[in-house]
């Protein structure tokens, strides 16, 4: 078992790894009465296209597949649902998708012991038939109309038709409506026994235990599985350019909304400082005291400040600003006049400045078990330790950070997404 | 008792909660006034122009780069409903020095920012600054118009608002556009003053707090110029049946109808909101409640389905999200869920379900600071002082029987459908 522990968070992570593959990540806290447990596998709505490890058989599957599947595993064979068996405990259970991951989870103040079981229980116990795959095509059809209405939604994605031609991250992670009715219950199995075997999955407790004891719960609920090779996963080769600079699309919005994006490079090194650099450059660019910011508060283009977000695989990167906009279009264009001047005139006051702010942003972070959990799950699939977020912090240079301003924030890889009102 | 109250001058409390699960303090200010549809838009102004300046941080820039010195203190300011009144809510979170690169105290910094923000904002001549007000009311008539880009929240409103027409509880939170013109920058400082010196006002510091805390509070130069109020807050009216239930359809360019169902909690027995409570998480909360198990997993009609209990006004909200062609199919089993309940059609497992759902509910209360300052200014409105462990307590008490009683009287109101 490996520990490491952050003096500066005063928290510290337990890591094991177990024989068959599965490795678990344990953070103990006394001061919560609360426990969380989250399991997750590394897959998620971009692996459409692998070859399995045992057959070597090269399979396409539909679009939305693993959510399906997240979907699907809650139905047990004696006819339970195991999301009831955990809410009739008393613990707040879910399970949810994203482009790289899928995982189940649930927190408890009482009952843990059972709520572990349960859990191991069904993700270890697939049950998918004709009929429950049938039925859960117009739940899940409702789900994906729910999207349709939400002009957050469109948004995001009409952004990443921008920044990506071919990338699979521009599937909708539920599918559609069409690529669902496709999926079958030999479609669910085959990546069942793939993506669910324990080498490709890492479980996270955090909360009030004992690590020994934990450790030997999950071990005691773990079923043998034979060892399995590495799954090859395949992904359209990394685009350099993007795909087209501006999408807009109407819906019926009182303000237009915009995502003005910057494709990174993927596989990039030293991504944590990467990470903090980038963080620090978009409050510097358009946080709340940016010179951007104030100026288009006051003229009445920007109502509030836009969300600002980095995302990353080893598949894709990119920077997004979004926001709601009477006018998106002079924000792209203002914030990349306030990008050349920062470029040229780096503001040493202002870059100390938000570097203490994006410290406190971590250690934020750190309040709720559940946003460690997660955290640290989303982390370790990228092959990062969470804590080197506040560890690396003091490395993070000026020198650095403009450099990183530099290259990542080019007009050539800048796109527009827009919604429009009717 | 874990939340500590000192009253600091008449109709001014001093709340403390000492808890050591976070790396941050956070404090509040919640000043509590009546709703009414005169000064609904002005209160959701407020809100806007306090947070553009201080007498001693005159910008909103100032007052950025001073919380992004202090490792980026979390500040936040907006208005809720609390039943028939306003509540201006002002949030300042600091990280606990333990955890930062250097020692630094940012609680007492950030205590008195906070006071600053509320009770010293940027004036010229006896008027909030022109331009703040001229800027804020755009901002905020484009928040008032953004009600339609939630459809499901914007199906909610529409519901509250058939209920409680002409009523308090029916208004807009963030008030109406046609009020904007006419508010100046004048008017709507010389409301500010009345409404701080009138209002009910709740202080709240969570967290790893000082000994002298409050002393600090009190020796605050802007809380010393705040003058003793009486407030005495109503509980709410009694309620009366409706004679007929309102069925209201409207169109929007949606692909999924959203139907929102109101219903009245008519009964008076005793312990009546706790009853609600476990009547209405076996109605609607979660995957073990008859609206998810009958509408969404027996019947496929839904996505979502679930029902929300608001204390204050006595009212439960159904919510589904369908396909349109669905409605009548919906509202069918939703209304035979309604009368289930009445017959007592749930089982004592049913029960012991939704108390485990509540109980984790409660014993998170403690886990997150915003929701424990939340759960014990709600007691300080309701006049009540039930610690946590009671709370459980009168959880567990609760019998099928005063369920069924409950159920009984239990009546839709308004049923909305937002539809293409």
């Amino acid at each position: 078992m490996k520990v490491i522990e952050s003096l500066k968070i005063k928290e510290k992570v337990y890591i094991e790894q177990f024989e068959n593959g599965l490795t678990v990540l344990l953070v103990p806290k006394t001061t919560t009465n609360k426990k969380y447990a989250i399991w997750g596998t590394h897959f998620g709505s971009i692996d459409n296209h692998f070859i399995m490890p045992e057959t070597k058989e090269e399979v396409y599957v539909p679009d939305g597949v693993a959510h399906f599947l997240e979907h699907k595993m809650f139905e047990q064979e004696n006819g339970k649902n195991s999301l009831d068996t955990l809410m009739a405990l008393g613990v707040d259970a879910n399970a949810y998708t994203t482009n790289d991951h899928t995982a189940y989870l649930f927190e408890a103040t009482q009952h843990f012991e059972e709520a572990l079981e349960e859990l191991m229980d069904y993700v270890q116990h697939p049950y998918f038939t004709d009929e429950n795959v049938e039925k859960e095509k117009g739940i899940i059809a409702q789900e994906i109309g729910m999207y349709d209405d939400d002009p957050a939604w469109q948004l995001y994605m009409n952004a990443l038709d921008c920044l990506y031609k071919e990338n699979a991250i521009k599937i909708d992670i539920a599918g559609t409506v069409e690529s669902i009715s496709k999926i079958d219950k030999e479609v669910l199995y085959k990546c069942y026994n793939t993506f669910y075997h324990p080498s490709n999955m890492v479980m996270v407790v955090c909360g009030n235990f004992e690590v020994e004891e934990m450790l030997k719960k999950i071990k005691a609920k773990l079923i043998e599985k034979p060892k399995q090779g590495e799954i090859k996963r395949i992904y359209a080769p990394a685009e350099k350019e993007i795909h087209k600079p501006y999408k807009e699309t109407q819906m019926e919005v009182s303000q237009p909304a915009f995502i003005v994006g910057f494709k990174d490079r993927v596989e990039a090194e030293n991504m944590v400082q990467r990470h903090i650099a980038i963080e620090i450059l978009m409050n510097m660019l358009l946080g709340k005291s940016s010179p951007l910011y104030q100026q288009l508060y006051q003229e009445g283009i920007l109502l509030a400040q836009p969300d600002l977000d980095y995302e990353f695989t080893k598949e894709y990167a990119h920077v997004l600003f979004s926001g709601q906009s009477k006018e998106p279009k002079k924000v792209q264009e203002a914030l990349l006049k306030e990008i050349q001047r920062q470029k040229e005139n780096f503001d040493q006051t202002h870059f100390e400045r938000m570097k203490k702010k994006v410290y406190g942003d971590y250690v934020v972070e750190y309040n709720n078990i559940a946003d460690i959990a997660r955290m640290l799950l989303a982390d370790y699939l990228k092959q990062i330790q969470s804590f080197d977020y506040i560890e690396q912090f003091q490395s993070v240079t000026p020198e650095y950070t403009k450099q990183i301003l530099q290259e990542v924030f080019d007009e050539k890889k800048c796109i527009l997404s827009v919604v429009k009102a009717k | 008792m874990k939340n500590k109250k000192t009253q600091i001058k008449e109709g001014i409390q001093f709340h403390q909660i000492e808890t050591n699960k976070f790396k941050t303090n956070l404090f509040a200010i919640f000043i509590t006034l009546p709703l009414t549809r005169e000064n609904v838009t002005k209160d959701a102004l407020l809100t806007a122009i306090l947070r553009r300046g201080t007498k001693n941080l005159a910008t909103q820039e100032e007052i950025s780069k001073t919380l992004e010195e202090m490792y980026g203190a979390g500040f936040d300011c907006g208005i809720e409903k609390s039943g028939d009144y306003h509540t201006i809510k002002f949030y300042l979170e600091v990280i606990n020095e333990e955890f930062l690169p250097e020692k630094e105290n940012l609680s007492q910094k950030g205590l008195a920012l906070l006071f600053d923000i509320a009770f010293n904002p940027y004036t010229e001549k006896e008027a909030f600054q022109e331009q703040y007000v001229v800027q804020e009311k755009e901002n905020l008539k484009q928040i008032i118009e953004g009600k339609i880009d939630n459809k499901a929240n914007y199906a909610l409103e529409r519901c509250i608002e058939e209920m409680y027409q002409g009523k308090p509880y029916g208004l807009y939170k963030y008030g109406y556009r046609e009020d904007l013109e006419t508010i100046t920058a004048k008017d709507l400082y010389a409301y500010y003053l009345e409404v701080i010196q009138k209002s009910k006002i709740d202080i709240f510091a969570s967290g790893q707090l000082e000994a002298n805390l409050e002393e600090i509070v009190k020796e605050n130069p802007n809380i010393q110029k705040l003058q003793p109020r009486n407030v005495n807050l109503s509980i709410e009216e009694n309620k009366e049946e409706q004679i007929q239930v309102k069925e209201i359809i409207e169109n929007m360019e949606v692909t999924q109808g959203k139907l929102v169902i109101g219903l009245d909690v008519l009964a008076k027995q005793k312990n009546v909101t706790y009853i609600t409570m476990l009547y209405n998480t076996i109605l609607g909360v979660g995957s073990n409640a008859k609206l998810f198990q009958n509408v969404r997993e027996k019947a496929s009609l839904a996505y979502t389905c679930s029902s929300n209990y608001s204390k204050r006004k006595q009212i439960i909200m159904i919510r589904a999200g369908i396909e349109i062609e669905n409605y009548e199919k919906a509202l069918q089993i939703i209304k035979q869920q309604l009368e289930d309940m009445k017959k007592g059609e749930f089982t004592q497992e049913d029960i012991q379900n939704a108390k485990n759902l509540i109980f984790s509910t409660i014993a998170n209360i403690e886990e997150e600071q915003d929701t424990e300052i939340s759960y014990y200014f709600g007691q300080e409105l309701a006049k009540s002082n039930v610690t946590i462990e009671e709370y459980r307590k009168k959880i567990e008490e609760i019998t099928k029987e005063q369920i069924v009683e409950l159920a009984k009287k239990i009546e839709i109101n308004t049923i909305y459908f937002l539809r293409d």
